[in-house]
């Protein structure tokens, strides 16, 4: 077994030297002029100590003395030698003997590293009174793990009440009063730092609480109108904060029947990364750094997924970037091969422009879309990239290898973090060092937006990894001095990212939010149509069934082509019985259209619907489709299915005028059932699919779908697919009253 | 010496993180750094040969959807973790197998499957059989470990090594490796 690292000592002692260092870089921020220096130091250091973990600060001077406990918390000692400076030397009589033997001196230094909440809170000060800013700090950024918010803030203000209602020595009295400003100092960075502790909706119980107190014990003090000052916002907030709300996002305003102006690949890049970074921008700074601890983010159950909304809000938007990618480069399974390598390039220009703009976090996304499965296979329409492309996809890859634990990023991070511009790339990185070359020193600074996952899986390993509490139940707080160093880089971070100027650009918005998103299977599905896969598959698996389904063994069409664009349902009931599996693959065997996962809404493709299919569609309107229904297995020109683009129209004065239209995938054999339901699913909508109807929009009509249709053959295809769905006219006044409807941007 | 990489999947709460820390940390939990360059790196001596493993833990990114393709794709063996108290946790092993199968566009993958949590003996819903099934279904070795009770955690991933060695015996890994770290002081 190895031994990690180094002595103990080393370590302890590393750990409270960097979480101060870190805790003294957060307050940097606020004056950027010491950052530069900061940073090139850091950079230094870095250097030098390459295998070392970042923001590591060497401090010989320190010695670990041991560990002291005393009733309820255990503190780990340090000695640590001080320095004085010499005095300028004067004209003085004193010998030089004498200033060097005062030069030194070893002062004793003490660190929680555990204890019940009451000592933590108690070591908020010092024993002298004095503020202990990087434990503040640490303790104000974790607490929520091991105390609720009420707790805490009572035995401040007990404590608080205690000092002042202590008989105390007239010697005593300073240190005393000193206490209590000290106090009172940390409530100011708690307020002022996490003022969202103090919301807890309807009533702010703590905020009253701490109103009563600075009422009797410190009226008119600046904590006292500072507290007044957030209950009146809150309460602002509460009243008419309402208002608004049901307004829909910008990027939902969609013109009727408008089509997007933007269309990849002919799109301006720099321009598609400013707008996406403006986006991560905005999530960034919402970001609430302590709900990526893994006691909130990777223990969340579903009831208390609120605790993490933040982190939520960012990792679906790096998933939403992703699937833009592939949907883009496979959406269009009869794209020419060199149109669809143009789409691929498109995005690797925008990706080398969010180097740039060191969006690492969308920058990321679109190297994680073109590399998920069904565009990574896609080897002709890679082949077509030229050399340049290919060789900036090679580098741009190469910053997020999980290779030695993610070094390169980590490092690129640490050295660009809070660095105004990307300076720095790899003496291997030659598309990207052309790139810096061509831009010359750019004009702006950018801010820094992180790859999220990192810190969140660092989070999450070390809540797994260092207990909770240690001897009898103490709180183990070096725990959180350690998560504390993780939650500083992201404070850091966020800091940076207010140098980001970036316009909004509602067209792009609502292109983001056109573009069709599509599941697992329904992308390898696509990607099989473009490309088939070389390997002929063999039987025995349902995804071999599916590779059939595109090409050779047209037997198997009629029954491939019950496939819903939905699906994901296997025995997920717990019947215990032991060959459950069986059953399952038999069944899979039968309907290969269960391959998809991850898919949020059921369908139930059954044989009986394919089988029947073939004669009770509506009559094509268009011959291409004919051919590839499964009465003519053979002729497989067209495609498997359409995208239909729905709109939801209701009478509420909200929306009037507003037309927002999802696309979804309408695969052949889909009922009209499933298609409402498919809809509701994308245009967020709850409820019975059978309160919904849905009519195509025609240009002198509407043509009602019947309520069992198959909707693949019953689309008039000679016109545009746009659709309306409805609710049905006894549905409509009852939805209204009951505000059901949902108008969310996903 | 050869490296191998190692995924683990499964779940959110099966424990695999938890079994990851086990594996690599053993004992020496206190000295725990995630973000330092080796923490998820163990050398092993496997049936007398040196190797280096590379555990890839998905933990706190399971989120990030677009990324698990990219997971499988460089993973050589694969750890399909359940937890023996949580029947979906069993369920959910399908897709993802699948998945790895589709991406690795291979019909046999080196893959374990794991019934963690088998200290819970009390609470268990998933029967020992029924996870033999699945992986006689999956054509892969089952075991049942605890990472909180240290049961059979590392021979999950010795069992891998050897998969691994069986189905591409050449030492076609070449890369550059690390010297292991040892115990040195600064
Ligand atoms: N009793 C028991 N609990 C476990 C075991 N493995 C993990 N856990 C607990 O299960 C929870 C989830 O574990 P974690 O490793 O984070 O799961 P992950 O989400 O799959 O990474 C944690 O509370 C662990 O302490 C085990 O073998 N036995
Ligand atoms: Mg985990």
């Amino acid at each position: 077994m190895l031994v990690r690292g180094c002595a103990g000592s080393e370590f302890r002692h590393s750990l409270a030297e960097r979480t101060k260092a870190l805790a003294a870089k957060c307050h940097a921020l606020r004056s950027p002029a010491h950052q530069r220096d900061q940073r090139s130091a850091e950079r230094r250091r870095t250097k030098n100590r390459k295998s070392q973990t970042r923001w590591y600060v060497k401090q010989p001077t320190w010695r670990l003395w041991g560990e002291e406990r005393v009733d309820g918390a255990i503190y780990t000692v340090y000695l640590k030698k001080v320095r004085y400076h010499r005095p300028t030397r004067s004209a003085s009589s004193e010998s030089d003997d004498e200033i060097s033997h005062l030069e030194w001196e070893t002062v004793r230094v003490r660190f929680v590293k555990a204890g019940t909440v009451e000592r933590l809170v108690e070591a908020l000060a010092t024993d002298d009174g004095e503020l202990e800013s990087t434990y503040v700090n640490v303790f104000l950024a974790t607490y929520r793990s091991f105390a609720e918010c009420s707790r805490v803030l009572d035995l401040l203000l007990r404590r608080y009440e205690a000092l002042a209602m202590e008989d105390v020595h007239p010697a005593a009295i300073d240190t005393s009063q000193q206490h209590r400003k000290t106090l009172v100092a940390c409530l100011h960075v708690w307020l002022d730092t996490y003022p969202e502790d103090f919301r807890q909706l309807p009533h702010h119980p703590a905020l009253q609480q701490l109103l009563a107190f600075t009422q009797l014990h410190l009226p008119g003090s600046e904590l006292h109108s500072k507290v007044l000052q957030k209950l009146a916002v809150f309460s602002a907030e509460r009243n008419g904060g309402a208002a608004g709300g049901v307004c829909l996002a910008p990027g939902m305003r969609v013109a009727a029947h408008h089509t997007c102006a933007y269309r990849l690949p002919h799109v301006p890049h720099r321009h598609f990364a400013e707008q996406l970074t403006r986006m991560d921008m905005e999530l960034f700074k919402k970001l609430v750094p302590h709900q990526c601890l893994g006691a909130v983010w990777s223990r969340r159950d579903k009831d208390r997924s609120h605790d993490a909304a933040t982190v939520l809000a960012t990792v679906n938007q790096f998933n939403a970037v992703s699937f833009r990618v592939i949907s883009t480069v496979l959406v269009e399974p009869n794209l020419r091969p060199v149109d669809r390598s143009d789409i691929l390039a498109a995005w690797l220009d925008i990706a080398r422009e969010l180097r740039v703009l060191k969006n690492f976090s969308s920058l990321k996304a679109i190297i994680s879309g073109l590399q998920s499965n069904p565009v990574y296979r896609l080897r002709k329409t890679w082949a077509l990239l030229s050399k340049e492309k290919a060789e900036l996809f090679e580098e741009l890859a190469r910053i997020f290898s999980e290779d030695n634990n993610r070094w390169a990023q980590r490092e690129l991070l640490m050295r660009e973090g809070t660095a105004k511009f990307a300076d720095t790339v790899g003496e291997n990185d030659k598309q990207l060092q052309k790139l810096l070359h061509e831009r010359g020193s750019p004009g702006v600074s950018n801010g820094t937006i992180p790859y999220l996952g990192t810190f969140l899986t660092d989070l999450t390993m070390i809540d797994t990894a260092i207990p909770d509490t240690v001897a009898d139940g103490l709180i183990n707080f070096d725990k959180r001095r350690k998560e504390f160093e993780v939650l500083a880089q992201i404070k850091l971070l966020q800091g940076a990212a207010n140098a980001y100027h970036l316009p909004t650009d509602p067209m792009f918005d609502r292109w983001f939010d056109s573009v069709i998103v599509l599941d697992d299977r329904e992308a390898y599905q696509l990607s099989c149509q473009i490309e088939p896969p070389t390997n002929p598959p063999k039987e025995r698996r349902p995804k071999k069934l599916n590779d059939n389904n595109n090409h050779g063994h047209r037997k198997n069409d009629s029954i491939a082509s019950t496939s819903s664009s939905n699906s994901s349902q296997f025995y997920c009931e717990t019947d215990g019985v032991g060959n459950a599996w069986k059953r399952d693959s038999l069944e899979r065997r039968i309907s290969p259209t269960r391959l998809s996962h991850g898919s949020s809404s059921s369908s139930i493709p059954s044989l009986d619907v394919s089988l029947s299919s073939a004669n009770s569609g509506q009559k094509p309107a268009n011959g291409k489709i004919a051919s590839t229904s499964p009465a003519h297995p053979n002729a497989r020109s067209g495609p498997d299915f359409y995208i239909i683009r729905v709109t939801y129209e209701s009478d509420c004065v909200e929306t009037e005028g507003v037309v927002l239209y999802k696309s979804i995938m309408l695969s052949n054999n889909e009922r009209t059932p499933q298609v409402i339901r498919n809809a509701m699913l994308k245009l967020n909508l709850d409820g019975d699919p059978d309160g919904y109807t849905l009519a195509q929009v025609l240009p002198d009509k509407e043509m009602v779908l019947p309520a069992n249709a198959n909707v693949y053959y019953a689309v008039n295809t000679a016109y545009n697919l746009n659709f309306i769905l409805r609710l049905r006219k006894s549905q409509q006044e009852e939805a209204i009253v009951n505000g059901k409807t949902k108008n969310k941007r996903t | 010496m050869r490296e191998y990489k190692i995924v683990v999947l499964g779940s959110g709460g099966v424990g695999k993180s938890a079994l990851t820390v086990q594996f690599v940390q053993g004992i020496f939990v206190e000295k725990y750094d995630p973000t330092i360059e080796d923490s998820y790196r163990k050398q092993v001596e496997v049936d007398g040969q040196q190797c280096m493993l590379e555990i890839l833990d998905t933990a706190g990114t399971e989120q990030f959807t677009a990324m698990r393709d990219l997971y499988m794709k460089n993973g050589q063996g694969f750890v399909l973790v359940y937890s023996i108290t949580a029947q979906s946790t069993f369920n959910d092993l399908q897709d993802l197998r699948e998945q790895i199968l589709r991406v690795k566009d291979k019909d046999d993958v080196p893959m374990v499957l794991v019934g963690n949590k088998c200290d819970l003996e009390a609470e268990r819903v998933v029967g020992k059989q029924q996870g033999a099934n699945l992986a006689n279904h999956f054509n892969c070795v089952f075991m049942e470990t605890s990472a909180k009770a240290k049961i059979s955690v590392n021979e999950v991933f010795y069992d891998l090594v050897r998969q691994i060695n069986k189905k591409s015996p050449k030492e076609e890994n070449k890369k550059r490796i690390k010297k292991p770290l040892t115990c040195q002081l600064l």
